[in-house]
């Protein structure tokens, strides 16, 4: 028996809202988190429009305490961490702390602490007078471990920096961590800044793709436990992980072939969730409008649910957020479900594709905050 | 019932050898790969010494990979990939398709991209970055290199918790063999010396200046390194049944979070990783025979460390050695060659040396850091440690199979 994830509560950042309340309001109005982002920054931008949080003040959520060297990743997540934590209720006495850690995705951490952390060792007269303040911000796990820190949490602590591919990996692993004991509940989430270093390099990598949809910044964290355990102690829950599903082929166009991989791996995905095409409610799509990668996912999903199931592109309202993007895809889910007891049970799918021929599928029932049946 | 897992493959590519032949020899004579930094200017730097990888080609090991097309932890990687799988001497094709996978660690993925793009940055302006990096950015691309190298299907696993990423991912893939959700894995990791991880080290009073000598009286700080290291595992009865060399079996791993400050390392968090790792891996402290430590050479980690171990083994703990003596930090790769150097000694009797030792250091009380030669003995069971920047603390056990 296979174990699968109850989400228990979840947090966002996003510039729809701040909470799950506030980002499920949003999504129900179609509200689109575009913003002109022209001010943000000092340096110019590739593009003057980006679904970002363009007035976010982190003291404004953590306060001014310990917050003046959190770069804006490290701040996105530990908010939404926080937002998660009071989402579940989840109260943790001393003990439990070591059974309780963060697994974040992201693409690479903060393209900006990083790059700008570099910056310093070229236009210094000495180059290594850099920041030691700043050295772990440059780092990677910068973001996970910070969590840690601010809410005391001790158990594992991850950073999975699978791009497009996050949301799939980091939920896998996590299902790995409870069911062989190395974790009881789990953050698992996402976060990706939107900044001038990822826009330009955003720029020169996709500039020849006119209808591609904006960069988009968030942070996603849901709460995770092993469902068995929350049914048996009669807890309510959002959402259940049913599975997830990662595979690994050759970039698009080339064999093997991602289509027919992610094909593949929707089957695997629905086999091991134990449900049909015709009862998937929605699919997911990571679709951002560059025709290659489209193709991969529409092809797939095609093939495997042909006119089953509503097709969501909500990139289209939360814009590209990369790192976090699967993440998104399934808090997009997840507010559909909040307030609508009309939706309560009903499964949906999340797919993800990237560049480089990695794809993966996410398959979860929801349910709504107060409504019934959340026990099926 | 879970699956037993060993490791039958090892790929090291370090600046003490290519290869598990070269590795092995070099670990067994205490060989120094530290020499002048020369992957950046290094003017203005008062120290500039790495271990950093000489004579890679990835062209003469990797097989489908175009290097061209590949960014340098990329290729690291997938380079030590091949290479442990040619040493699992097991059929590439029997291996390729869906149940295969990769689990690979790394601290700064590709950092010398990123190095790239802030030097055109710099230079000529955000207009003027080069789309050739660009394209090579994201860090999972080292894992994608990995499958697409051995033409797995399965799921290409990143982790990057720092300096200890390669102990998750060997936790990782002998997690997913056990239950039985993949058969053959590749677990490691891989990290580039990078010019702003050379002046962070430095400014934050952690890098020494030529060498670096861990448990020393005198230790001042680390040296960076970079490097690939892989390992190829799979179930006990695959190795078995194919005939293979096993090297070790993969006992259990540990992982927890200090949860107290992004830099500084405590021992609490560190012996909260062992302990979890015994009770995992099913053994007592009485039953581990060496530690590879983490070992970097600072004076906080060592003592940090050797007292953590005090405090799990009491007061006299197995011999501890550090082969970043040798290699220098070479930080996602880290716990992935102490695993290899873990499981090379288990297979071929030996312990691997601390080098560059002169006075052992009174305030580390019990510490055997096999200094200088290495040792032969019988290692049954062996552990490895990793630990990290954000307090990300990861332990894995190998054990002996007779």
């Amino acid at each position: 028996m296979t174990t699968s994830l109850a989400i228990t509560g979840w947090g966002v950042l996003s510039p729809q809202g701040v909470g799950a309340d506030a980002f499920a309001r949003a999504m129900a109005q179609g509200r689109s988190g575009l913003a002109d982002v022209g001010g943000m920054f000092d340096e110019p931008l590739p593009a003057q429009k980006a679904h970002a949080i363009v007035d976010f003040d982190v003291r404004e959520h953590l306060g001014r305490r310990r917050t003046g060297n959190l770069d804006r990743s490290t701040a996105f997540a530990v908010t939404a961490t926080g937002l998660a934590l009071a989402d579940a209720g989840l109260v943790l006495a001393e003990e439990d702390r070591e059974e309780v850690g963060v697994v974040l995705g992201c693409t690479a951490g903060s393209l900006r602490a990083t790059a700008d952390f570099d910056r310093e060792t070229l236009v210094n007269d000495r180059p290594y007078m850099v920041e030691p303040l700043l050295f772990p911000n440059a780092v990677m796990n910068c973001a996970a471990s910070r969590c840690a820190i601010w809410h005391d949490l001790r158990g594992v602590n991850g950073t999975v920096p699978s791009g497009q591919l996050s949301a799939v990996s980091v939920l896998r692993y996590g299902r790995t961590l409870i069911r062989r004991g190395h974790a009881r509940t789990l953050l698992l989430g996402a976060v990706e800044e939107f900044g001038t270093h990822r826009a330009w390099i955003e720029q020169h990598r996709y500039g020849g793709e006119p209808s591609r949809l904006p960069l988009g910044e968030a942070a996603v964290v849901l709460v995770a436990e092993d469902a068995a355990r929350v049914r048996a102690e009669g807890r309510p829950m959002d959402a259940e992980i049913l599975a997830a599903e990662f595979g690994q082929y050759a970039a698009p166009g080339q064999s093997p072939d991602p289509a027919e991989g992610l094909a593949g791996r929707l089957r695997d995905a629905l086999r091991a969730a134990g449900v049909t095409p015709a009862e998937v409610t929605s699919v997911v799509t990571g679709e951002r409008g560059i025709p290659h990668l489209d193709e991969v996912e529409r092809s797939a999903v095609e093939a495997v649910f042909g006119r089953h199931g509503e097709r969501l592109r909500v990139k289209e309202l939360t814009g590209e957020c990369d790192g976090a993007a699967g993440m998104v895809q399934i808090a997009a889910v997840l507010a559909r479900h909040r307030e609508d007891p009309a939706r309560d049970g009903q499964v949906s799918v999340v797919t993800s594709c990237s560049e480089d021929g990695a794809v993966g599928a996410v398959v979860f029932r929801g349910w709504s905050r107060n409504g019934a049946g959340r026990d099926d | 019932m879970d699956r037993r897992v060993v490791i039958t493959g090892l790929g090291p590519v370090t600046s003490i050898g290519i290869g598990i032949a070269a590795f092995g020899a070099g670990l067994r004579a205490g060989r120094s790969g530290i020499s002048p930094i020369s992957s950046f200017d290094t003017t203005g730097f008062p120290h500039a010494m790495a271990g950093e990888v000489r004579g890679f080609e990835p062209a003469a090991i990797l097989r489908r990979l175009d290097p061209a097309e590949w960014g340098p932890a990329s290729l690291f990687a997938a380079a030590a990939a091949r290479l442990a799988v040619e040493d699992a001497g097991i059929d590439p094709e029997r291996i390729a398709g869906p149940r295969s996978g990769a689990s690979v660690g790394t601290c700064t993925g590709e950092a010398q991209v990123l190095q790239s793009l802030t030097e055109d940055w710099v230079r000529d302006g955000f207009g003027a970055l080069s789309p050739a990096d660009a394209a090579l950015v994201p860090t999972a691309r080292i894992g994608a290199a990995v499958n697409r190298e051995l033409g797995f299907t399965g799921e290409s696993m990143m982790v990057s918790a720092a300096c200890a990423a390669s102990n998750y991912t060997i936790g990782n893939a002998y997690d997913l063999i056990a239950t039985g959700e993949l058969d053959y894995m590749v677990a490691g990791g891989a990290d580039s010396v990078v010019r702003w991880g050379h002046a962070g080290f430095y400014r934050c009073g952690l890098m020494a200046e030529s060498e670096c000598a861990p448990f020393d009286r005198d230790r001042t700080g680390v040296l960076a390194g970079e490097g690939g290291a892989a390992l190829f595992l799979e179930s006990l009865d695959s190795a078995r049944e194919r005939g293979a060399r096993i090297y070790a079996e993969v006992l259990g791993y540990g992982l927890s979070c200090d949860a107290r400050h992004p830099v500084a390392p405590d021992a609490d968090g560190i012996a909260r990783a062992m302990r979890r790792a015994h009770a995992n891996a099913g053994v007592t402290p009485a039953d581990v025979d060496y530690i590879c430590a983490h070992g970097t050479g600072t004076p906080a980690n060592d003592l940090t460390e050797a007292t953590a171990v005090r405090s799990v083994f009491g007061d006299t703990p197995p011999p501890m050695s550090s082969i970043k003596s040798m290699l220098g930090h070479t930080m996602g790769a880290a716990s992935g060659l102490g695993a290899i150097a873990s499981v090379l000694g288990i297979k071929e009797g030996f312990m691997p040396p601390t080098i560059n030792h002169r006075q052992a250091d009174p305030a580390l009380v019990g510490i055997d850091p096999v200094p200088n030669e290495a040792r032969p003995a019988r290692l049954r069971v062996v552990q490895n440690n990793g630990f990290a920047f954000g307090g990300n603390n990861a332990v894995t056990v190998f054990g002996e199979v007779a």
